[in-house]
């Protein structure tokens, strides 16, 4: 697969990635994150929003690096390992909604379940060749 | 100062497997698994989500500061852009520490209290060592070579 493929491929996870963290800020209100975790302890409420927003800024990171500079994942060994990573961190997340997620939930959206999983596997299989053929 | 610095990733990345086993027993000693319960599935699910991905990012951390510490320390582009995105995830964290989580609701035994002040330790030495591989990585420390 050649240099310039891939970095088109790494543009295209960006734009995904970008999509995904704007997804957020929706899929925050459309499940009301807020009344949900009205009711329960400060500190299980505070944990959530801490993690939701160092997954935000993994992805976001990762988005701006894929599109303003995808050669950096493409230089060395070292590029080849973080896209590995994040190979296997996408991959996961397909099996994650697969098989943890609430299948009523899933099955009462199925058109945003199944587009998002479109969504992982690509991205999943663009980090993927990116550690092997980078 | 390569050395040091060099020292400096291995006790990092140590300490960061420390914290990656240590998070075992976080979810039984913060009594997690009760207190999530009163969420909706969907709300509970994501929440552990989350905390194994954060878990996850933790491992991937410490295996770039024992395996791969030359390559941190190879001042290019990419070791600069690493370094300053793990300096700006352990600074955010500090900050997390003193003002960010209230931990009134947490039993103030001697060892919570013990654990607490560790992890401040750790996150301060974190925010110092990724700190100084930013600036290594930037040039703004000289390699110490002589001319």
């Amino acid at each position: 697969m050649s240099t310039e493929t891939l970095v088109i491929a790494l543009r295209i996870a960006g734009l995904m990635m970008v999509g995904l963290v704007a997804a957020n800020f929706v899929a925050a209100k459309r499940w009301r994150y807020r009344a949900s975790l009205a009711d329960c302890e400060v500190m299980v409420r505070q944990v959530f929003y801490v993690h939701c927003a160092y997954i935000i800024a993994i992805i976001g990171g990762l988005g701006v690096l894929c599109l303003g500079w995808p050669q950096l994942l493409l230089a060395d060994g070292m590029g080849r390992v973080l896209s590995g990573f994040f190979g296997v961190f996408w991959a996961s997340r397909v099996i994650v909604q697969l098989g943890y997620y609430d299948k009523e939930t899933r099955r009462q959206n199925r058109g945003w379940d199944l587009f998002f999983l479109g969504v992982f596997a690509a991205m999943s299989a663009i980090f993927t060749l990116t550690a092997i053929y980078g | 100062m390569k050395e040091l610095l060099q020292i400096g990733l291995w006790l990092g990345g140590g300490s960061l497997v420390a914290l990656c086993i240590a998070s075992f027993w976080i979810p039984k000693v913060l009594g997690w698994r009760e207190k999530v319960a009163v969420l909706t599935p969907l709300m509970r699910e994501l929440w552990w989500t989350y905390s194994i991905y954060i878990w996850s990012s933790h491992v991937f951390f410490a295996v770039l500061a024992l395996g791969f510490g030359d390559w941190l320390l190879s001042r290019t582009g990419a070791a600069a852009a690493m370094s300053t995105f793990m300096l700006l995830w352990w600074s955010v964290r500090l900050w997390l520490q003193f003002f960010g989580y209230d931990l009134s609701e947490v039993e103030g035994s001697k060892a919570n209290r013990l654990a607490k002040h560790l992890l401040t330790l750790l996150f301060v030495s974190l925010v110092v060592l990724f700190g100084s591989l930013v600036a290594w990585n930037a040039g703004w420390i000289p390699t110490g070579a002589m001319p």
